[in-house]
């Protein structure tokens, strides 16, 4: 029971992170059609910005060594211009390109973005000591919780929350929600479509910075490809959850950290390497037979 | 207008036979006068060109883009590790290998036959499986597909040495290898392009509800694209293995999705001339920008551009193509020859579907 | 008020419109009918900036729309209803119908407009709160006009309203649409398929078929439906474009 307790729990910072990660993407993919794989080379290069940029082994810290509100505000500001501007010198020039097209335009986004760093910053991994009083854990019954697994969830129940009260209760967010159904249709009715595409990406971009702060305080290590497996998780979860629902976005990343905590606790041993298999498999098998996701929308049945 | 069986063979034998001695001719060229690093360079190059002419074969055709082809290139890659590397280092190292691999070293054919063959069964199995989905569906389960492969070559430790290199395969590739080879690629990729399910599959691509509509399987014609694309690019692995001696699992995975991509994209998606033009741009801006980074004497002192500077120009490339021209360098056309008119069947207009259907 | 002079667009290899000219003045409700595929959509979506023209003039009180961007096209006051209706499915009855007063930040006449809209809906204020992806397909149609309407447009472009209605539910759209042309000083310019209805509701219309007009009079003069129809079936594709002699 404590067993099961504790795999629960960490099936629920991770789905946390993966939610985060995942309404990043599913923002975009909903207003957009863009499958952003440039979405994991924010979230490195959120954690790259907390150290002083040079090729050396042994990481120095700027931002990094900043009050903790400073370093969200420092690493947000930051991952949300790099966003901006993706969009300005690429996406935008290609808003009528189908899917795969934008997709690949993201794969050139994010190893520009993956080199850039890797000339600033070296090819080495580093490691970085960001917010380690957070690996205290905590003795609850029987069960042992690191801090870091309750701010986890917790930073992602207030950034959900922020997210849909911006979305159901403004002006703007209720632009974004209509513009996301039916981008076109919005623009008719006079929904300025660079505004709402912009605030997407600065949305996304939030997100990656705070995905990026909790991903580096858990591993402690900078490399350049440190964000791609966590995009890889988010894109299956919108998949998974249903493109272009925020909801479906968000459940299908708790979705997809359930299968892969529970998997990896109840696995035999000589499958358990092939976790990530069986995740994968689960989203193929999805797009055979529940291809609007777990939370399907109207819109979505005629786009994918 | 008459026009003899011949002439219309002629138009369109001809461009195709002019590909082939341009890119004979290069490699030539870059084999008997350059260096012995250039050798390597161009046998690299041919092998990519195996590779993207594959991929073209599936994604020009059937305007589906797979971004899991570089899986099938991992498949059969390790599959000619398997049949040709040091028989005591895999007895050593992959205990979980079948005895007829683990005691035995093929040669080279079999090797490059073995993998491609493997390759062709498993896109076989999956394309069955997902190509009925619509395409960004499609392109998203091939994408899941190169998960799954990474994922299982780089765990299955008795069988890949997982995420360690298997060393030891001899390696016979060389430049005039590698051209026999894509030369052959380039070939079977027109001859499909020609035939009744290239037709049909480009149909079904720019007419969907036609083509289904006057009774065209599209999953049945995307799958014979899908099998063939995937043996080609087999090809390309089991000759990369033997040209560099050595396979690991990471040399198949993203990285090279985008280079292959890329050159294709560069080059221009719908036509075979295109995925030839754009692994030469791209193989040439890369030496170009490794040139440069490698320094360069200016007077007195040497400048170098910083390393990373090279995929940086290329990913900018890639995005200035997909913005100015993103049909390509080519614009996705087939090369013409002056004088000869147009060729129907190496230029592939768009068909109606009664046109392809028609021919079939 | 809206002059098009030799529009033509394509998609890729398709030709949708090939040189088109029509012209709707102040307060007119005209209407352009033709066959599945002949370019009306097409026509009214160039019209809002929603495809690009290949080449062509788009002119809106003198002003030429031809490259502006749909958003800032429904800010000059021209409002499309497209062909099926794209309720917002997710967003509620409300939030649909404010879409455009929230994009244009213009809320002063907003809660007044609603008010004045939902009197010719009742069924939408019933709805208020709920999904619009959850309302009949009759409810939605109104739904979208009256979102159309709420921006306070001069110029309404609806692109088969009919479309999938039973007759009934016809009459009222095409009713209310006179309604409140009569109110507000609306001008109309609608799409539909058949040409029956149309002689009852529009004062001109237009034969559009093949990306090309084929024929344009009044109403007045085509109502025996002759020429419609030979028009329309195409007996005259191969001769210049018929036009009635009182056509403006
Ligand atoms: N998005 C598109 N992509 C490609 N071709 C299109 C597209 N939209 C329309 N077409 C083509 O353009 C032509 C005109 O289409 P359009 O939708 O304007 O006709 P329509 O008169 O509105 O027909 P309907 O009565 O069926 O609505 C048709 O041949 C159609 O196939
Ligand atoms: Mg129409």
């Amino acid at each position: 029971m404590i067993n099961f307790a504790q795999t629960f729990i960490d099936a629920l910072s991770l789905g946390s992170l993966y939610a985060l990660a995942a309404l990043g993407i599913g923002l975009l993919f909903g207003i957009l059609r863009l499958i952003n794989f440039a979405y994991g080379d924010l979230i490195t290069l959120g954690a790259y910005a907390l150290i002083i940029p040079s090729t050396e082994a042994v990481a120095t810290l700027f931002i990094g060594g900043w009050p903790w509100f400073m370093v969200i505000i420092a690493v947000a500001v930051i991952v949300v211009a790099a966003a901006l501007l993706s969009d300005l010198l690429v996406f935008r020039h290609i808003r009528r390109a189908d899917p795969a097209t934008l997709m690949i335009a993201s794969f050139a986004v994010s190893f520009v973005i993956q080199n850039v760093i890797l000339m600033f910053y070296g090819s080495r991994p580093k490691s970085v000591d960001l917010w380690s009083n957070l690996n205290y854990q905590i003795a609850v019954s029987g069960l042992r919780i690191p801090l870091l697994q309750i701010v986890t969830i917790l930073a992602t129940l207030v950034l959900m929350g922020g997210l849909t009260l911006l979305l159901k209760r403004t002006a703007l967010g209720i632009q974004m929600r209509a513009a996301a159904e039916d981008f076109r249709m919005a623009r008719y009715l006079g929904v300025r479509g660079n505004l709402v595409i912009g605030l997407a990406f600065a949305i996304s971009g939030v997100l990656a910075a705070v995905a990026s702060l909790l991903l580096l305080s858990q591993t402690g290590t900078l490399s350049q490809t440190m964000g791609v497996p966590l995009m890889l998780f988010a894109f299956i979860a919108t998949v998974v959850g249903g493109m272009g629902s925020l909801i479906g976005a968000a459940t299908g990343g708790f979705a997809v950290a359930f299968a892969s905590v529970f998997l990896q606790a109840y696995l035999p041993d000589d499958l358990r390497p092939f976790r990530d298999s069986f995740v994968f498999g689960i989203v193929i098998l999805m797009l055979l037979f529940r291809p609007a996701g777990l939370v399907p929308t109207k819109a979505l049945v005629e786009r994918v | 207008m008459t026009d003899t069986a011949q002439r219309r063979f002629l138009r369109a034998a001809l461009p195709v036979l002019a590909l082939l001695l341009g890119v004979t001719a290069i490699t030539a060229l870059v084999a008997l006068l350059g260096n012995d690093e250039m050798a390597l360079t161009v046998t690299e190059a041919l092998v990519r060109l195996i590779v993207v002419v594959g991929l073209s074969v599936f994604i020009g055709n059937s305007g589906v883009v797979s971004f899991g082809h570089i899986g099938f290139m991992c498949i059969a890659a390790y599959a000619a590790a398997w049949a040709t590397c040091n028989p005591m280092w895999k007895q050593l190292m992959l205990t979980g290998l079948p005895v007829f691999l683990q005691q035995a070293q093929y040669p080279f054919w079999v090797a490059v036959a073995g993998g491609a063959v493997l390759a062709a069964a498993v896109a076989l199995v999956f394309g069955a499986v997902i190509l009925r989905l619509s395409g960004i569906a499609a392109s998203i389960a091939t994408f899941a597909f190169l998960a799954i492969v990474n994922n299982v070559y780089s765990n299955w430790d008795s069988v890949t040495a997982g995420v360690s290199s298997i060393i030891g395969i001899p390696t016979v590739v060389g430049p005039w290898t590698g051209l026999a080879f894509a030369l052959g690629a380039i070939v079977l990729a027109f001859w499909f392009k020609g035939s009744r399910f290239g037709l049909m599959l480009r149909a079904t691509r720019d007419d969907p509800v036609a083509a289904r509509a006057s009774g065209v399987s599209i999953v049945r014609v995307r799958l014979a694209a899908f099998v063939l694309s995937a043996f080609i690019v087999g090809i390309g692995g089991a000759l990369f293995v033997q040209f560099l001696g050595v396979a690991t699992v990471d040399m198949f995975y993203l990285q090279l999705t985008f280079i292959t991509l890329a050159m294709l994209i560069i080059g221009g998606m719908g036509s075979v001339t295109g995925a030839i033009v754009g692994v030469f741009a791209v193989t040439v801006f890369v030496e170009f920008f490794r040139f440069l980074e490698s320094g360069v004497a200016v007077g007195e002192s040497v400048l170098a551009l910083p390393e990373g500077s090279q995929e940086i120009a290329l990913g900018i490339g890639m995005a200035l193509i997909l913005i100015f021209r993103p049909k390509g360098l080519t614009g996705s056309r087939e090369l013409r020859l002056p004088g000869l008119g147009s060729s129907r069947r190496a230029m592939a207009p768009p068909l109606t579907t009664t046109e392809a259907t028609a021919r079939s | 008020m809206l002059e098009v002079e030799d529009l033509a667009v394509s998609y890729g290899g398709t030709t949708a419109l090939a040189g088109v000219a029509i012209s709707v003045k102040e307060r007119e409700a005209v209407c352009v009918v033709g066959p599945n595929g002949a370019g009306k959509s097409t026509l009214l979506a160039a019209i809002a900036g929603g495809v690009p023209p290949k080449r062509g003039r788009i002119r809106f009180d003198g002003k030429d729309l031809v490259g502006m961007r749909a958003e800032n096209i429904a800010r000059l006051g021209i409002s499309l209803v497209p062909e099926g209706r794209h309720v917002f499915g997710t967003l509620t009855v409300e939030e649909n119908l404010f879409i455009g007063t929230y994009a244009m930040s213009d809320q002063r006449h907003a809660q007044r407009d609603a008010e004045q809209l939902l009197g010719y809906f009742p069924r939408l204020k019933e709805r208020w709160r709920q999904p619009a992806g959850r309302l009949s397909g009759g409810e939605q149609q109104m739904l979208v006009i009256a979102r159309a309407l709420m921006t306070r447009p001069r110029l309404v472009m609806v692109d088969e309203p009919s479309l999938g209605l039973a007759p009934k539910i016809v009459d009222t759209v095409y009713s209310t649409l006179l309604a409140l042309r009569a109110e507000r000083g609306l001008t109309l310019l609608v799409n539909e398929q058949s040409s029956d209805r149309m002689l009852k509701f529009s004062e001109r219309i237009y034969v559009l078929r093949n990306g090309r007009i084929l024929l344009h009079g009044n109403t007045a003069d085509l109502q025996d439906g002759e020429a419609i129809t030979r028009a329309y079936f195409g007996f005259d594709e191969h001769h210049t474009p018929a036009t009635s002699e009182a056509a403006a």
